[in-house]
């Protein structure tokens, strides 16, 4: 049997290039899409890898105007297929919006926590129309390297500017290793019998915001965990993050060496007060997700993050 | 929801599957656990976010001898968030002897054993944000702790078991939003009930009559009530209570009120320890979730037994603020910041003996002397307490000396004639005001006399000091400043014999089908520890029966007629 040609858009990015990684490592599989010469967002370059492979994942990070012009193009360029290649899309648990309580694939979409959400929900409806889609909704990855949340939350509660958040870190925390997310996908890309259908993507019986800073600060060495004021929260967020975000691009875009400070966003700190819990159930039973235990998760995070610096 | 009384229609009435009364500690735990359990939930608070003046006025009443017990509008705040918006946050749970019923303690004994708890504090622990359910040194560290005093062996004491410091968490503040958002609770501020009513049978509370400071008046029917008053009002809304029984609810027995029993605390005596200074250790450690942690000296249980006496713990103190001849700048600079420091904490901190202008010139000459040390001290009070959300719990003064005084927090005995009863003056909601009459009894000066003694003979005799105090003035000095503040305990306390009990292991009072009692006034007995952590596990106990009880239905949301 030939392997599956996958492409994998969004392959420069975390995901996708662990995604590629992990792809290749099967035998029933393999990958397009992480040629340094392959722009996804030429259209020439994307029609022309569109014919040439047999399932896609779209994997694109990024910003709102990122997510969605990579998502018009995609289903643009796909929607004529003749062959129908299953697509696995990558959304966000932010399309539930502000809902709080115990959700799952069936509640309302949302999508009110600003462009981000928006543009998620936008691209899965574009997703929705194509007949051979696999919605996928993970919660926050994390695990080695993982950039937003484990990287930049070991560094916050390195520097103690993260801990006990009191009322503001009360919100579900909703995890999902990083191996168990790229399980999913590959999971979803070879079960015919689930086209059309989304899935959450959390580990069951997540703990709080306030909860996982405290076991990842342990697993860090970060303790004694410092209970950050509302005062300063709002400093950090409100006074603080935009000119450490300005910092963090104009160092990205010269090249600068050396990291600037972790940015604690008004977006994140509206995620540690949101009380929202993903029910995974389904994924569970129809992908045969996998859920790493939270300890092993964070003590592997923490290893690789000390180890890394 | 949150909704202020005042704005509901005259007359209104609103009916609910449970209705909680008191917006404390134990009333917002319970409120907390019901979130989203399947049940219409009506949390009743007389006083609102915020102190105000009229509402705590409603604690005005009288005490029998104002050297033994504070006034009662002293020590407990009406506002949402109850008395923990102004607590120390000292956790610790009970110890298993406390639950014995001991032969050497007359009227001891709970309705079960420390087991039935265990399974409820570990997340009253983390409801008070007191860190894990870890009290001693070797759970709660996993590396080890300098020692209290380097090379004491103790005989007598453990050295190893420790008190955890809540924030200290105002239970309003930190669980408010929570409750606002929960569809199935409706909070209603500046909602005092004044009375609850029985059926005619008398065996099941029918309505609360509730009213605002502003005069609204309305009632709320429920399939159960909840008492989470404190244990002073517990005793005043039962006591106040005699429209169908003129006793008052659960009084068939005059026990109500009775065996009200607060802690017997203090400080006393002289040691200077010989050992070198670093080998003296009495601050606080923090633990990996940021939380202070302090040890104790706590009289073991057999030594309890053996001597016939109550619970005690005890720990190295700072020399008492108010005798300038201590010639510490930090000290006297707390005692210059008298008028600074709220009632409550300064009432223990200097007492309330008036200091003569020479010892006021004798501090001030302290503090001129010693201008950096408190210049460091005002720093620190200021950055790890003033400022901070998790506060440095309370004032530790490392002694160039290694001089030191005790202080200890001991158990206080069930005595039925230490009691709260009702007065003839009525608040202007028309409830009877209460009168307290705190009584101490020999056991409790036998219980500290011979905590100290054994105390003073283990310094002795593990060379670490010699223990200097006159046990003449024992007594004295264990009442130097009255009943401790805050802790109200044992005035509807728990029991299987309605003759010498107000309500059943369940905390439901005895003979009325859907009447709990939630906190501290169920405690038979006092313990060493603050009660608040157990209060929560008491809370989360009856929070937990009361669902099981309604997926067994049985007409449990049932509004009786
Ligand atoms: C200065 C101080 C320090 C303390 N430090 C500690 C400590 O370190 N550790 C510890 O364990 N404990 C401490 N305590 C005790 C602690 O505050 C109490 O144990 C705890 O608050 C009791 O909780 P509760 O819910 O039973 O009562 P409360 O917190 O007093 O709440 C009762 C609530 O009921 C409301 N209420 C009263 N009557 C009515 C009515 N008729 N209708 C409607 N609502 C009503 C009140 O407004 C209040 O909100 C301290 C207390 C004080 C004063």
């Amino acid at each position: 049997m030939s392997a599956l040609r996958v492409l994998v858009l969004g392959a420069q990015q975390f995901v996708g290039r662990r995604l590629c990684a992990t792809l290749r490592a099967t035998d029933w599989a393999s990958c397009l899409g992480d040629e340094p010469a392959f722009d996804e967002r030429n259209a020439t370059a994307l029609s022309d890898a569109l014919g040439a492979c047999d399932a896609i994942v779209n994997a694109v990070q990024g910003s709102p105007a990122q997510i969605s012009s990579a998502a018009q193009s995609l289903y643009e360029l796909a929607g004529p297929l003749a062959a129908r290649p299953r697509i696995v899309h990558l959304s966000s648990m932010t399309v539930y919006g502000s809902a709080v309580g115990d959700v799952d694939e069936n509640s309302a979409l949302r999508a009110d926590l600003g462009d981000y959400s928006t543009a998620q929900l936008a691209a899965e409806r574009r997703a929705a129309a194509y007949p051979n889609c696999v919605v996928l909704r993970p919660g926050c990855e994390y695990g080695p390297e993982c950039p937003d949340w484990s990287v930049r939350i070991a560094r916050l509660l390195i520097a103690r500017r993260l801990g006990d958040l009191g009322a503001a870190g009360d919100g579900y925390c909703n995890l999902i290793y990083l191996d168990d997310l790229l399980g999913s996908i590959l999971s979803a890309l070879r079960r015919p019998e689930i086209a059309g259908q989304a899935f959450n993507l959390a580990m069951p019986q997540p703990p709080t915001w306030n909860e996982y800073f405290a076991l990842f600060a342990k697993a860090l060495g970060a303790v004694p965990l410092r209970r950050i004021e509302q005062r300063r929260l709002q400093l950090e967020t409100k006074v603080l993050a935009p000119p450490l975000r300005i910092a963090e691009i104009v160092a990205r875009g010269l090249r600068l060496p050396g990291r600037t400070p972790a940015v604690l966003s008004p977006s994140l700190r509206r995620t540690c007060e949101h009380e929202i819990r993903l029910d995974s159930s389904k994924a569970r039973r129809l992908l045969g997700m996998q859920s790493m235990t939270l300890e092993t998760g964070l003590a592997r995070a923490a290893q690789s993050f000390t180890a890394g610096g | 929801m949150m909704h202020i009384a005042n704005e509901l229609p005259e007359n209104s009435i609103l009916t609910a599957d449970i209705c909680i009364v008191g917006a404390g500690a134990a009333g917002i735990v319970i409120a907390l656990q019901l979130i989203d359990a399947g049940l219409e939930v009506i949390l009743l608070e007389s006083g609102q976010i915020g102190p105000s003046d009229q509402a705590q006025a409603l604690y005005a009443g009288e005490v029998t001898d104002e050297h033994l017990h504070s006034p009662p509008h002293r020590y407990r705040q009406r506002r949402f968030g109850g008395t923990t918006t102004i607590w120390g946050g000292r956790c610790m749970p009970f110890d298993a002897i406390d639950f014995a019923a001991r032969d050497y303690v007359a009227d001891s004994g709970w309705p079960f054993t420390l087991q039935e708890l265990l399974p409820f504090y570990p997340q009253a622990n983390q409801l008070c944000e007191a860190g894990q359910f870890a009290y001693t040194v070797e759970s709660a560290f996993d590396h080890p702790l300098r020692p209290m005093i380097d090379h004491f062996e103790c005989r007598n004491f453990t050295t190893n078991t420790l008190e955890r410091f809540s924030c200290p968490t105002d239970f309003g503040a930190r669980y408010g939003k929570k409750l606002r958002s929960a569809r199935n609770v409706r909070v209603l501020l500046d909602a005092t009930v004044t009375a609850l009513h029985l059926n005619e049978s008398g065996q099941r509370v029918v309505a609360a009559s509730v009213q605002s400071l502003g005069g609204r008046r309305f009632s709320v029917q429920a399939g159960q009530f909840i008492l989470a008053t404190g244990g002073l009002e517990v005793a005043r809304l039962l006591l106040a209570s005699s429209d169908v029984q003129r006793s008052g609810l659960g009084n068939a027995h005059d026990v109500v009120g009775r065996y009200y029993m607060c802690h017997i605390a203090g400080t006393i005596g002289a040691i200077r320890i010989e050992r070198p200074l670093h080998a003296v250790w009495h601050g606080y450690d923090i633990s990996d979730e940021g939380v202070y942690c302090r040890r104790r000296l706590a009289l073991r249980p057999e030594v309890q037994r053996a001597q016939g006496i109550g619970n005690f713990i005890a720990r190295l103190h700072h020399p008492r603020i108010t005798d300038p001849a201590h010639r510490n700048a930090v000290l006297s600079l707390l005692f210059l910041s008298r008028p600074l420091i709220p009632y409550e904490y300064a009432k223990r901190l200097h007492g309330d003996e008036r200091s003569s202008l020479r010892a006021w010139a004798k501090h001030i000459g302290n503090v001129v002397t010693g201008p950096f040390d408190a210049m460091a001290f005002a720093w620190h009070m200021l950055k790890d307490r003033r400022l901070a959300e998790r506060k440095f719990p309370s004032i530790i003064i490392k002694s160039k000396a290694n001089l030191y005084s005790i202080d200890y927090h001991a158990e206080q005995q069930p005595n039925p004639n230490s009691r709260v009863t009702l007065t003839q003056h009525r608040d202007p909601m028309g409830v009877p005001r209460i009168n307290v009459d705190w009584r101490y009894t020999r056991g409790d000066v036998d219980t500290v006399t011979r905590s100290l003694a054994l105390l003073r003979e283990e310094f002795k005799q593990g060379g670490a000091g010699t223990l200097h105090y006159d046990p003449a003035t024992v007594e004295f000095e264990m009442t130097r400043y009255g009943a401790y503040g805050g802790h109200h305990i044992g005035t509807a306390r728990m029991g299987t014999d309605p003759r010498s009990s107000v309500t059943d292991a369940d905390c439901r009072v005895h003979g009325i089908d859907n009447l709990y009692v939630a906190g501290s006034a169920t405690f038979p007995t006092s313990s060493q520890a603050n009660p608040t952590l157990t209060i929560v596990a008491l809370a989360l106990r009856l929070a937990a029966r009361l669902k099981q009880a309604s997926a067994r239905g049985a007409g449990f949301g049932t509004v009786p007629t």
